[in-house]
């Protein structure tokens, strides 16, 4: 139902670009690009996307275009996943024309989509990619959107001291940045205000067994206080399962990989698991509002926060226009991104202004009580706290 | 001591679930002399088989049974419309079948179903352990092993008793004898066809305990690993798959186990070089294949 509707609006996209310079002309019309992963193992990351671009692009255009007169028409092309394929469907989308680009949820397609449209003078945004480096690496065009690493790392390290536990263990996988990084971003806050991490396990993403490490885990002495992951599906359900079920109580905490209905399903095991991600659905905040808007327009509840940082993405977009006045100059875009503050989004707000281009935004934190997810709270961290990139 | 006997443990039931994948590979590659690289979408299709049973409110039980009937159903009908028309042609032909076959449920699954990962709840009881000889052992490893154990006991009786069973056989050691002695073609190979989906069914219900959730892309790395152990033990060899799964488990684990923190990254490349290494020394594997030279 829903990928018929995503094909029909694909269709009538490519149809309304394919008619070229005899369609509306480019003061009226708004194009984005989205150089998306339907296929390949992003995809759960970027159909996701592709559904809040659209929600947030049919509410402005029904409200008549930004500021009531621009229409956004969003062309989106398959990039297969791969970074080759990338770069390719980049070009495609800057020759059609667009203002603005937006890229694939990982930082290595994304870096080849943003250095392409910067030869062009256009801006991208990348929605979900969560690798702080990743606007410094493609450069002064290149947004980042999602909760980065550094800020959930500070978060999950505050948060882990004032519980009071000292000794920390993490668990990386060098497979990804996200999976490196992010612990060892804890690592280095948690450590740089009195704790001690004198362990680190690694696993290989999809290893599915991770009964060696878990022995491993019940020989350290000292025990752990809590043990910190950024590992998510399959691999954080195996791994707690086998952590939980060799009689392992120790604290988890996790980072926003984990936000989905397979860490609910986990039942008891996974009873007190604290976690970060880019917003939590308080009862009348921007977040609940957007999920019955989400589930209005698609018939079902959104399973991740990707379909809401999309819908940000095109938030920010739509009040950087307002900022420019309807100028849609490349130029004029990017530096009207770069000035952005308090742009009020699905999951909050997002400021760009003075952030080299990883907005500041709420992280929220997350307990798993009963099988649902309950809220801890939003922190902002300071923004000497969080490491460097 | 215990910590060693732990690993062990952990080694057998990793092992076990390798077994029983590579099983599945060895069975048709001995009669066919096919890898069919599609063999773990039969795990995926398990998983979305048990995720809608449960979500039509099927008891548990019978979704997990439904499960590895629709793994077993898939695979005959896998070699019915992607290996049976190529059968007379080369195999690198039916190879490249198997990974269209593969390519096209990934994204089948992606666009129909979801992109984005279903859960599957296991029961709670395979969460606690079980305390055997002064041993912690996860209720899960102890379902993996005790599953691998009936399952191969199972699949021995079969091939071994059964006229079917026995037809197989001699066709995996020479498929153009036993054609001559009247054996049907087709019900020998859709026999070991169903045979694999069963196992793969299996394998899945056990790879599905421990990662709570079927995705899209959920077979891609064990069949990768159920390749390895294949060749590990001699490509077509039945025995040799389960020495090649077991052994590919003990590597696997011990290197997790031992290997300095430091050298934790390479692991991966250690484990295939121990692979290589043995491939060295058994070029055909550890239980090669035996066939018959004139």
């Amino acid at each position: 139902m829903i990928r018929f509707r995503t094909v029909s609006i694909l269709a009538t996209a490519a149809a309304v670009a394919s008619m070229g310079p005899t369609a509306a002309s480019a003061q009226d019309v708004l194009k984005i690009g989205f150089a998306g992963a339907l296929t390949g193992y992003l995809a759960p990351y970027d159909q996701p996307t592709q559904q809040g671009l659209e929600l947030a692009i049919d509410e402005i255009n029904k409200a008549g275009g930004i500021d009531g007169k621009i229409k956004i028409e969003l062309t989106t092309r398959d990039v297969r996943s791969e970074t080759a394929q990338s770069a390719v469907v980049a070009q495609e989308l800057v020759d059609m024309g667009i203002n603005v680009m937006i890229a694939p949820c990982d930082v290595d397609p994304a870096v080849a989509v943003g250095q392409i449209a910067q030869a062009a003078n256009i801006p991208t945004i990348a929605p979900c990619a969560s690798t702080p480096t990743l606007p410094g690496i493609a450069g002064p065009f290149t947004f980042a959107n999602y909760t980065a690493d550094n800020l959930q790392g500070t978060v999950l390290a505050d948060f882990a001291l004032e519980q009071g536990y000292k000794n920390a263990l993490i668990l990386i996988s060098r497979d990804t940045p996200y999976t490196e990084k992010l612990p060892l971003y804890f690592k280095q806050v948690f450590e740089a205000k009195g704790g001690q991490v004198p362990a680190t396990l690694e696993f290989k993403m999809g290893q599915q067994d991770f009964s060696a490490e878990v022995t491993r885990i019940k020989e350290l002495n000292p025990a752990p206080d809590v043990i910190m992951t950024a590992a998510y599906e399959p691999d954080f359900p195996a791994f707690i399962k086998q952590l939980r079920s060799s009689g392992i109580n120790t604290p988890v905490l996790g980072s926003d990989g984990i936000d989905s209905p397979t860490t609910l399903a986990l039942g008891e095991i996974a009873e007190g698991v604290v976690f970060t991600n880019a917003g939590f659905p308080s009862e009348g905040g921007p977040l609940a509002k957007f999920n019955a808007a989400f589930t209005a327009h698609f018939g079902e509840e959104p399973t991740s926060v990707y379909p809401a940082t999309a819908y940000d993405v095109i938030k920010s977009i739509e009040a950087a226009v307002k900022a420019t006045g309807g100028n849609l100059d490349g130029q004029a875009l990017r530096d009207a991104i770069d000035n952005l503050e308090n742009v009020p989004v699905a999951t909050g707000t997002l400021t760009y202004k003075g952030r080299e281009r990883v907005p500041l935004r709420v992280v929220a934190l997350n307990r798993i009580v009963a099988g649902e997810k309950t809220h801890v709270a939003d922190v902002t961290p300071k923004a000497a706290d969080v490491p460097a990139p | 001591m215990d910590l060693f006997l732990q690993q062990v443990v952990n080694a057998l039931s990793l092992g076990g679930t390798y077994a029983l994948l590579a099983l599945g590979l060895a069975v048709v590659f001995s009669v066919l002399g096919l890898i069919n690289f599609a063999h773990g979408e039969l795990m995926t299709l398990t998983g979305y088989a048990i995720f809608f049973a449960l979500a039509a409110g099927l008891p548990y039980p019978v979704a997990l049974v439904l499960g590895v009937l629709v793994a077993t159903a898939s695979a005959v009908v896998m070699e019915r419309v992607a290996f049976r028309p190529l059968r007379n042609s080369n195999a690198t032909v039916m190879l490249l079948s198997s990974f269209a076959v593969a390519a096209m449920l990934h994204v089948l699954f992606q666009n129909l179903i979801s992109a984005r990962p279903k859960a599957i709840p296991a029961p709670q009881f395979l969460m606690r352990n079980v305390e055997v000889l002064g041993l912690q052992i996860g209720a899960v490893q102890l379902v993996s092993i005790a599953v691998t154990a009936i399952s191969l006991l199972g699949l021995t009786l079969f091939l071994r008793r059964s006229t079917l069973g026995i037809a197989t056989r001699a066709a995996a050691s020479d498929f153009n004898i036993t054609r001559l002695m009247g054996i049907n073609a087709n019900l020998v190979i859709s026999t070991a066809f169903a045979i694999s989906g069963l196992l793969a069914g299996i394998a899945a219900l056990l790879w599905l305990f421990q990662r709570g959730s079927v995705d899209p892309l959920m077979g891609f790395l064990p069949v990768l690993k159920a390749f390895i152990a294949a060749v590990l033990g001699g490509l077509g060899s039945l025995s040799g798959a389960v020495v090649g799964g077991l052994l590919l488990g003990f590597i696997e684990v011990g290197l997790r186990a031992y290997l300095p923190d430091g050298m934790q990254a390479y692991r991966e490349a250690i484990g295939l070089t121990i692979v290589i290494a043995v491939l060295f020394f058994y070029p055909s594997g550890l239980v090669p294949r035996r066939e018959a030279v004139r």
